[in-house]
């Protein structure tokens, strides 16, 4: 018998999973690793596809990249690695990154393959593990694509700034100077407004100010910003939500960075939905505006192929569908004149969630203040019929369920928008189970946030129901997981005999509930389910670690569902057939599933005690 | 005659060894637990060693015996924490080093504090007419205190202890102190030695021989 060596022997048994595993098996790893001391001068001889090992990271720091040299995460004492190649003979991809060189402990293949065989617990270890790895690695390849940059790596560097007492006269000087078309007003490092180009000809010249008053007098004041760590994505979204070019950038301690324009951004992508959006913008009639609509279908395809992460095109499409909607309510009020009275133009459903889909219907409606009288009524009756008119010539189908602002019932004064819901939530009826997990997904689009946002809180107050919960939550829990007792997976059958498993309804679907009811209760006034998550965090609803559970399988879901999507399978929508998976991301998938039961059934006890 | 080709064949091998590639050549790490630091009048406790190559030390090479032959512990047992009923567990010291110099074979035998660990090996074997015969010897504690005095670092006796010279190349604490545990920080110790010194080159043997020599 090998002699075990005393401090490899505690290190080892400390650590998952030996600490869950009998004596022997820590025995057995600490007798048969090699031990080797990685540095950035030895580091390219290790991790290499001839030589397969199972490392674990005993002492000092080093970093895991892709081919591609991007981090993949951090490795630091106690931290496996390798073990995807060994999983999945699969050619070692990823590099490593010495930060702080240290010891590293080695195990053979064929070891490892013993632990295995032997121990369960072991095998599931790293299965797991790859599977986490892989989850995260999903979302972390679509890093390639250029709106899953971070902002610092687009911007244009060195914040051009000046005191808000500088000028009119002085601020454009400076901007020739630097050749810039914008500039940030700042006071002790902090944002204040900024002042464009187009500001300069708009506020100053076109209406005659004198060049020596302040620039504090012309600059558009708290404008919206972004921080450097932000991905591109984000800064797009905002710049297509509020049609704005220039995006200040600000560090964690809110100080100026620099500006993000437009341009920085058309110089990143190859396919151009910021042109597209603010061509629909820009649109003078219904025929352009239609013409812009035709080019969404190619736009998406094209930026599908560019970006990895295909559930950013639910994001894109949503962004879209809102520019189209705030476009054709001016256009509207170009012809019938300026609305009579405030009104919140309001989406519900998946264009809420962000989560639309080239085969997404409208889902909208009006919120109209609750001394609205009839004349202005008949306004808005016009409104709404033109919109979701015109929507569906874009393309975007018409609701059946006619959840659309054309029908009256989605018109409503506050009062009538309230009592709606109100009638729901006291008779939870099947019927009005189904409207909630539609209408509680909610986000205003264009209007007065003032009116939608008095609506918000007031809804949040008729949702302090307990009651209510209980019925979502029963609800939720009679849609179940395809996973049968024993974690194999139910298939359903279609007409033509092919067995499937449906991703949206039996996953995605029972994520979003789950989430929306949980938001709901903390009262956050989110719709998408990632942020709702993030938002979660701050909540003591749900732990942290099944907060994180729960965004990986809807991210993984998602982006099996559309990845299906576009690969066309002879199967409906949304719907895979699990044996045209690797037998890795068939375990992805139980472990997915099983993580979403066990949601479901903490979800139950949560909330439905009483009920069930 | 014959004593010069000797001679000769020795330097010879002497001049290849100091050209040899750190990684390509062999080791043995060896540690003893002693009752005391006088080689002629103390004795081997227990030995251990292990095997590094290619940069990897082979932790299935680990071996550890106790000599059921000492005669007397005395105070010795604060140190290395055995006592004599373990002992009687052990081998004897004829059947140690015979082994040892087995696995001695062909290799280079690395040790913190050599001079003290060699003594002992040395006056152990003239008892059995064995002959230990590594191709050379490395000391890391004579390795670290050449690195230190080019250093200008002050230089004291506790500064060359192997938990303080492990501490200075970041490498883990290891709390329990035995034959078996203290090789393995000896070859640690070596690799993070050899590691600093080549500082990105290759690394011949040369420059750790002669550093251990003086």
């Amino acid at each position: 018998m090998i002699p075990e060596i005393a401090e490899v022997k505690r290190f080892v048994s400390k650590q998952m999973p030996f600490s869950q595993l009998p004596e022997a098996a820590s025995h057995f790893f600490s007798t048969h690793i090699e031990v080797i001391y990685l540095t950035e001068q030895n580091q390219h001889q290790w991790l290499r596809s001839g030589n397969l090992y199972l490392y674990l990271v005993r002492s000092g720091s080093y970093d895991l990249l892709t081919a591609h040299g991007e981090v993949i995460t951090r490795l630091a004492e106690g931290d496996y690695f390798g073990y995807p190649s060994l999983l999945t003979g699969e050619a070692i991809k990823n590099q490593l990154q010495v930060n702080v060189a240290g010891l590293v402990y080695l195990l053979k293949e064929e070891d490892f393959e013993f632990l295995r065989r032997e121990y369960k617990v072991f095998e599931q270890h790293f299965v797991k593990a790859h599977a986490n790895r892989l989850l995260s690695s999903h979302y972390k390849q679509s890093r390639d694509s250029w709106s899953e940059k971070k902002i610092s790596d687009v911007m244009t560097k060195g914040a051009v700034m000046l005191a808000p007492d500088a000028s009119i006269y002085d601020a454009a000087k400076t901007m020739s100077q630097h050749s810039v078309s914008s500039i940030i007003i700042s006071e002790q490092q902090k944002l204040l407004g900024v002042v464009t180009d187009r500001d300069l000809r708009n506020r100053v010249l076109a209406v005659g100010i004198s060049p020596q008053q302040s620039i504090a007098s012309i600059m558009t004041d708290s404008p919206k910003y972004i921080f450097e760590h932000n991905r591109v994505f984000s800064a797009l979204h905002l710049m297509l939500k509020h049609n704005i070019h220039h995006l200040p950038v600000l560090n964690e301690r809110h100080e100026p960075l620099g500006m993000l324009t437009s341009t920085d951004l058309l110089r990143q992508q190859k396919s151009d939905p910021v042109q597209l959006i603010g061509k629909i913008y820009k649109a003078q009639s219904l025929t352009q505006l239609k013409l812009c609509a035709t080019e969404i279908p190619t736009l998406l395809k094209s930026f599908a192929n560019n970006i990895e992460d295909i559930s950013l095109i639910g994001k894109l499409l949503s962004g879209l569908s809102d520019a189209l909607t705030a476009r054709l309510i001016a256009l509207y009020q170009l012809e019938h004149g300026e609305a009579p009275c405030a009104f919140s133009w309001i989406c519900f459903g998946s264009q809420a969630r962000e989560e639309q889909t080239l085969h997404s219907d409208q889902d909208n409606g009006l919120l109209l203040p609750d001394d609205v009288n009839d004349e202005q009524r008949r306004y808005f009756a016009g409104l709404g019929q033109f919109v979701c008119e015109q929507l569906a010539h874009c393309g975007i189908r018409t609701c059946p369920g006619n959840i659309m602002a054309s029908n009256a019932d989605c018109r409503g004064s506050l009062k009538q928008w309230l009592a709606r819901f109100e009638n729901w939530i006291a008779q939870p009826t099947p019927k009005a189970m189904l409207n909630c997990k539609i209408y509680f997904d909610i986000r205003f689009i264009e209007g007065s946030s003032v009116l939608y946002n008095e609506f918000a809180t007031q809804l949040s107050e008729l949702t302090k129901n307990e009651l209510f919960f209980a019925a979502m939550a029963t609800d939720i829990s009679t849609n179940s997981v395809p996973l049968g007792l024993f974690q194999q997976f139910k298939l359903e059958t279609d007409q033509q005999q092919h067995k499937y498993l449906d991703l949206k309804r039996r996953g995605v679907v029972i994520i979003n509930d789950l989430v929306r009811l949980y938001a709901l209760k903390a009262q956050i006034y989110k719709a998408n389910t990632l942020e709702r998550l993030d938002a979660l965090l701050g909540a003591t609803l749900l732990n942290k670690a099944d907060i994180y559970d729960l965004k990986d399988c809807w991210r993984y879901l998602t982006q099996l569902r559309l990845k299906t999507q576009l690969e066309h399978e002879q199967l409906p929508e949304n719907c895979i057939n699990p044996q045209h998976l690797t037998s890795l991301e068939r375990h992805q998938l139980k472990e997915a599933f099983y993580l979403i039961k066990q949601a479901q059934q903490a979800c139950a006890f949560k909330f439905a005690r009483g009920s069930l | 005659m014959r004593w010069l080709v000797r001679w000769w064949r020795k330097l010879y091998c002497r001049m290849k060894l100091r050209q040899l590639e750190f990684n390509a050549a062999r080791y043995l790490i060896l540690d003893l637990e002693l009752t005391g630091l006088d080689a002629q009048k103390d004795e081997i406790v227990s030995a251990a060693w292990l095997v590094l190559e290619q940069g990897k030390v082979r932790l299935d090479s680990a071996e550890y015996f106790l000599n059921k032959e000492v005669k007397a512990l005395s105070q010795s047992p604060v140190y290395h924490g055995i006592d004599e009923q373990m002992l009687e567990q052990g081998e004897s010291i004829n059947s140690i080093l015979t082994r040892l110099a087995a696995a001695l074979e062909g290799k280079i035998l690395v040790c913190h504090n050599a001079p003290l660990d060699w003594a002992f090996l040395k006056k152990a074997c003239q008892c059995y007419d064995l002959v230990l015969s590594p191709l050379a010897i490395l000391d890391t504690m004579a390795i670290e205190k050449r690195r230190l005095a080019a250093r200008t670092e002050p230089l004291n006796i506790q500064s060359l202890t192997l938990s303080a010279c492990r501490s200075r190349y970041h490498l883990p604490d290891y709390a329990v102190h035995n034959a078996l545990t203290d090789s393995l920080a000896t070859a640690e110790l070596l690799l993070a030695q050899s590691s600093a010194i080549s500082s990105g080159k290759r690394l011949k043997l040369g420059q750790l021989l002669q550093r251990a020599a003086t």
